[in-house]
């Protein structure tokens, strides 16, 4: 058509050829900023199902990871407590003689943060001196609460077999402190269980974990280990199943009822031989007494409460007394004065532990009146009543005393079940005059000097020497085995990027 | 027709011409395919995270309280008559397809004043009854005559937070998941 003017033909050509061109490159644009999408707002590697080290995760979500070493402070101590590590044996030594022949008189400090989980458990004189994995005093199922790398191991081996042989064994699988495999999702980070104990006692209750509000999980995750327990020797030969006790209810009275029921008992105690119960740090079931769990007020909402750094909203991981962060826990919904608030808990805290001391003094007498009893050739009928008096008045003073902060959670409650404590003691010790008096001691039995923790530990026949030198040989010889174990397992872990 | 003639190609370039157009309509249909096209013709909220830089509003959104009640649409479109809203949803598209192709997004991404006046006359379309009230019931002629606030001048968290940025999210991630792991339902035979 165009033979006259044939650069028309070109022009056209090479205008197609443009037009081609720049539709193409929109075409890859598209394509490129497709791509960016896929990584833009997507986290940096790929967190896998049993991811137990805490760094990796860190590196999708450093502000939640940043506060969570924070939990390594040790610098605040409140009036009562605090993140310090405090040796409650020499800050009230009579707990020597209340835990006499149990693991607890050796040895006891206020916990610090989660960072320390697997450090303290390792140098505690509670778990001995095991130079051999079979050996020592505790099973395997203490390390439970320690770890992420427990369910790891859990989903490995199996859940009763985690339960079973020492706690030496599984020295070299335990490595990382509590973290965020504990409580997260690796793909969604939302809250779930890991732990079996929580999920079978709710099973047991006729509660369905899965149907709780995720205000619920943010209780229920902490819920996992801040609660009381024992471990059941007769669920599965050789394991000492960890089982929570609460298939008749919460109280302190449903719990005593249900080891009563099963004739269990922690330990038999060397001064008074009465069969004794340990409670272990009952925080969740206290704080459900509590008006603040009444008012739908979680775990996290105190001990966690919201962050904002820079713009970013993000709940702040180092987990501590809220009296050392009033602004974000307290004030957030009570807007008084610092120092009024302060003293409100102050205030609670000193009139409950001024109870809870008598209690812990009539407990002492108690136990040295009724080995004073058996010296003096008290038979079983005599004094069968009488160490139930005394179980079950130390089950309710450690009940109050181990839930950490149940002066705050649940003071009337707590002030109950101390006024109940002293009852059962006194009840105890009256009973006890009648049985001296038969056996002719009508004075007071002397209250021994336990005025520091040496003085009492001598005073129950405790070696302490001895014991912590086994655990300086224990600590020099085995723990460095077990870390080099696991890094070598850790080293063939592998780290995907997204 | 002559006219037309003069496009025609010649015996020659008949054959490289048609591959250089099938070529052509070939990149148009991918192109048509690859932008999503078709989802803008709906109200979905995941149309507008097309282009990811959105998904701090998207998220935000999710974490407010407007999210049961409405979609990005419902806000950012007019509703006076159908014609208004496809002609303000292709004007704006149009612009924000031709911003974000060029890359030329602004890390603080602001509202247009068309964009102002259309969210606020929904905010008033919506809480008619409120507006009624209180007598709020402005729009955005009324505002540039100083003659009220608009909705959000108070109201400024809603629903995209005060923090405008494109990082003020990190990461989208998707919604709950079970809370208990399949290995503790398998061990417990809970299945």
């Amino acid at each position: 058509m165009n033979k006259r003017k044939p650069w028309i033909n070109w022009i056209l050509f090479l205008l197609t050829a443009v037009i081609v061109l720049l539709v193409a490159i929109i075409a890859t644009s598209i394509i490129e900023r497709k791509t960016e999408a896929e990584f833009a707002y997507k986290p940096t590697v790929k967190i896998s199902e049993f991811e137990s080290r805490n760094e990796v995760w860190g590196k999708n979500f450093p502000r939640q990871y940043q506060s969570y070493i924070q939990t390594a402070d040790t610098t605040y101590r409140s009036k009562y407590n605090g993140n310090a590590m405090i040796d409650m044996l020499v800050v009230d030594p009579r707990l020597v003689v209340l835990w006499a022949g149990y693991g607890f008189s050796k040895d006891y400090n206020q916990g610090r943060g989660h960072y320390y989980a697997i450090d303290d458990i390792n140098n505690t004189l509670r778990t001995g001196a095991p130079f051999d994995p079979t050996d020592g005093p505790m099973p395997a199922t203490c390390w439970t609460c320690k770890s992420p790398d427990v369910p790891r191991l859990m989903n490995e081996i199996g859940i009763k077999e985690f339960y079973s042989g020492q706690w030496a064994g599984k020295g070299d699988q335990m490595h990382n402190y509590i973290g965020c495999a504990d409580c997260h999702d690796p793909e969604t980070m939302s809250l779930r269980i890991t732990r079996p104990a929580l999920i079978e006692a709710f099973e047991r209750q006729g509660k369905n974990i899965e149907h709780v509000s995720h205000q619920e999980m943010r209780t229920l995750v902490c819920a996992q280990c801040h609660v009381e327990y024992y471990f059941d020797k007769n669920i599965v030969e050789g394991a000492q199943y960890l089982t929570f006790p609460w298939d008749n209810g919460l109280t302190v009275e449903d719990m005593e009822k249900y080891y009563d029921n099963l004739g269990f008992s922690d330990w038999t105690h060397s001064l008074s031989r009465a069969p004794m119960l340990k409670a272990q740090h009952p925080g969740y079931e206290v704080h459900m007494t509590g008006v603040h769990a009444d008012r739908g007020v979680s775990c996290a909402d105190c001990h966690m409460p919201y962050r904002s750094e820079g713009g970013q909203k993000f709940t702040d991981h180092k987990i501590q007394s809220p009296l050392n962060n009033i602004h974000n826990s307290c004030q957030v919904c009570h807007r008084e004065e610092y120092s009024d608030l302060i003293g409100d808990v102050i205030e609670r805290q000193d009139k409950i532990i001024e109870n809870r001391d008598k209690l812990e003094e009539l407990l002492v007498r108690a136990h040295i009146e009724a080995k004073k009893a058996w010296d003096l050739g008290a038979s079983e009928s005599q004094m069968s009543e009488i160490l139930q008096d005394i179980r079950h008045a130390q089950w309710r003073w450690d009940y109050a005393a181990a839930s950490h902060g149940g002066s705050f959670h649940s003071p009337v409650e707590i002030s109950r079940v101390i006024g109940t404590g002293i009852t059962a003691v006194q009840e105890g010790r009256i009973k006890l005059v009648r049985v001296l008096g038969e056996l002719g001691y009508r004075d007071e039995v002397p209250y021994p000097d336990i005025t520091t923790k040496e003085k009492a530990q001598k005073y129950i026949g405790m070696d302490a020497k001895k014991l912590n030198n086994e655990k300086k040989e224990f600590l020099k010889k085995v723990i460095p085995q077990w870390k080099q174990q696991a890094q070598e397992r850790e080293a063939a872990y592998k780290t995907v990027s997204n | 027709m002559s006219k037309l003639h003069f496009l025609i190609p010649s015996e020659n370039w008949q054959k490289p011409v048609s591959i250089l157009l099938g070529i052509l309509f070939g990149l148009i249909i991918y192109i048509l395919i690859i932008s999503n096209s078709m989802s803008y013709i709906s109200d979905k909220p995941d149309t507008c995270i097309n282009c990811h830089i959105m998904k701090p509003q998207l998220a935000t959104w999710q974490h407010s309280s407007h999210r049961e009640t409405a979609v990005c649409n419902d806000c950012h479109v007019p509703h006076d008559n159908i014609f208004n809203k496809y002609f303000f949803k292709a004007k704006d598209g149009l612009r924000h397809a031709t911003i974000f192709t060029l890359r030329n997004e602004p890390q603080v991404i602001f509202i247009k004043e068309d964009g102002k006046a259309v969210v606020q006359d929904n905010c008033v379309r919506c809480h008619l009854r409120e507006n009624d009230i209180v007598n709020t019931k402005i729009d955005l002629d009324d505002w540039k005559l100083n003659n009220g606030k608009l909705c959000w001048e108070c109201h400024n968290e809603v629903p995209h937070g005060s923090v405008n940025s494109l990082s003020s999210v990190s990461f989208i991630l998707e919604e709950e998941s079970k809370r208990i792991p399949d290995w503790i339902e398998k061990y417990l035979e809970m299945q």
